[in-house]
This record gives structure tokens, sequence and C-alpha cells, in this order.
């Protein structure tokens, strides 16, 4: 009843229920666009597009999920809107090398270009590789190994923002796995 | 060209390197940002449409409404007898005893 009161503010536009929404909120959404986006002006970018959607959209909220999952997956969904634009840049400056134009092939990928300071030094250049491949893996499994092992979600929480059943986590985080070490091994193997 | 165990021992350390990853604090501006980006978006759009209020949309509907039913009854006025005599007439096809030469 009490989050429905709160829901009911939000949806009233109150300006202390959003104060309190980021209270509650800013840090929780912020850790997973950073674990998706690993460069923190960006995340805090796609984190503040999170609580405006929230704010333009909060009359859609049938109340079916918690609150907290709602805003976890409309999080996830920006997050991979903002890859899938990187990543589209990138095949057009390809293409566009392709047939000719003046504009340089960019061979830099985002996930080479890691800002993280939660990444220590020593640490950077595995995270970098780390990144780097769990941006190959498909969609379903980067979600699903990002949520777990960089953002640390359970299963269940997991399970609640895709909509999936806990089996089909594990097995999604199964074949994930799979799939790093076959990358990562092609990856060190052709290391110089 | 390395040994199996290194690759297998580079690898387990990539996915430890998830776990080493230390949280980060959103940075102490990010609440007044998102409050000030949030509040500002929604005065512009209620300045942008305020003067468009219920009364003026059912208005110009209503305008809407009668123009195109004005504009309808126009272009079925003109009856069919008439466009053919038109057109006859542009083209010097009447037979009316006006125009005849031999007369």
């Amino acid at each position: 009843m009490e989050e429905q009161d709160f829901i009911d503010d939000l949806i009233a536009g109150k300006q202390f229920a959003y104060g309190k929404l980021l209270d509650l909120f800013q840090q929780k959404v912020f850790a997973t666009c950073i674990s998706f986006v690993p460069n923190k002006e960006d995340a805090e970018d796609i984190a503040q597009d999170v609580f405006v959607e929230v704010f333009n959209s909060i009359h859609k909220f049938k109340g079916n999920s918690k609150l907290s999952t709602w805003i976890y997956r409309i999080t996830t969904n920006k997050c991979l809107e903002f890859i899938r634009k990187k990543n589209t840049k990138k095949r057009f400056a390809f293409l566009q090398s392709l047939t000719g134009n003046d504009i340089a092939l960019d061979k830099t990928n985002y996930f080479t270009e890691i800002n993280h300071p939660g990444i220590v030094l020593e640490q950077k250049e595995t995270s970098d590789t780390l990144f780097l491949a769990i941006n190959k893996l498909p969609e379903a499994q980067r979600i699903v190994f990002t949520l777990n092992k960089i953002d640390d979600k359970s299963y269940k929480e997991i399970s609640e923002i895709t909509d999936k059943s806990i089996s089909s986590i594990e097995s999604l985080l199964f074949r994930a796995k799979k799939n790093l070490q076959i990358s990562l091994e092609h990856f060190y193997k052709n290391e110089k | 060209m390395e040994s199996n165990k290194n690759i297998q021992e580079k690898i387990d350390n990539t996915f430890k390197a998830a776990q080493a990853i230390e949280p980060v604090s959103v940075s102490p501006f990010f609440k007044d940002k998102t409050m000030q980006r949030m509040f500002s978006e929604k005065e512009e759009e209620k300045v942008a449409w305020s003067w468009f209020s219920p009364k003026l949309q059912l208005a110009t509907l209503a305008c809407v409404v009668v123009i195109n039913v004005i504009a309808f009854t126009q272009v079925n006025k003109t009856s069919y007898d008439e466009n053919i005599n038109q057109f006859a007439e542009s083209y010097g096809l009447t037979t009316s005893d006006s125009n005849s030469l031999l007369n």
C-alpha cells in the first residue's frame, strides 16, 4: 500500500517523490549502467535517461511487477540501446570505408576505451579483454552474464527483470560462459 | 605459441577480473542534474502546448469538419450534364444553330 501511495505521488509529478526515487535508486541504476557500459560519463548519461523515462512513462506502469524491477528493465533496455547505437556507428563507418568515402575507418572498439573507476590498474588489461569478449556475446547471454557477474544480481532478480524463468537464466549463463571461454581462448591463442 | 595451461590460466584470470571490479559511486551532483532535467523538460512541454486548450481543440476540430463538408458539397454540386456541355463547348462539339456558318 505504501508503494502504491509512492507510485501515485510519482504519477502526480510531485517533486519530493522524484527526490525520494533518486535517493533510493540513483546508485543502483548507475551501477547497472556502468556494468553494461564501462565508461563513467556515458553510464551517468544513460542513468539520467532512465530517470527521465521513468518520469515520462510512470503513468504506463501497471503494477504487474515491483517498481524496482520496472526501473531495472528500463535501465537494461537503455543500456542495450546505447550499445546497439555504438555498434551501428561502427558498422556504418566500416561500410563507408568500403564504398570509398573519405571518412576513415575507426578501428577502435567502444569497449577498448574503458573508463571505469572501479577497475584497478593491474586489472585494466584483463578487464578490457573481458568487456570486449562480453560485447561479442548474443544479447540475451550478455544481459544475463552482465547482470549476474558484473552487477552482482541474483538469479531471481534477473529472472524478474528479463521476464524469464530461473532455469532459462541458468541455461543462458552457462552458454554465455561457454562462449566467453571460446572467445577468450581464441583471443589468447592469437595474442603476440 | 603458449601452452594450453597458460592460456587457461589467463582465461580464469579474465573471469576473475569481473569479481575484482570495485563499486563506483555516482557523482554528487547527479541527483540535482537529473531533477533539473526532468522538471525543466516538463515545464517546456507545458509552455509549448498550454495555449492549445481542450476547448480550442474542439473548436479546431469543428472548423475542420465544417470546411470538409462545405468542400464536399461544392464538389458534388456541378451536375453531370453541365460538365458534358462545358467539355463539348470547349472543343467545339456542340450542335447549336448559332455557331453554324450555313445559316
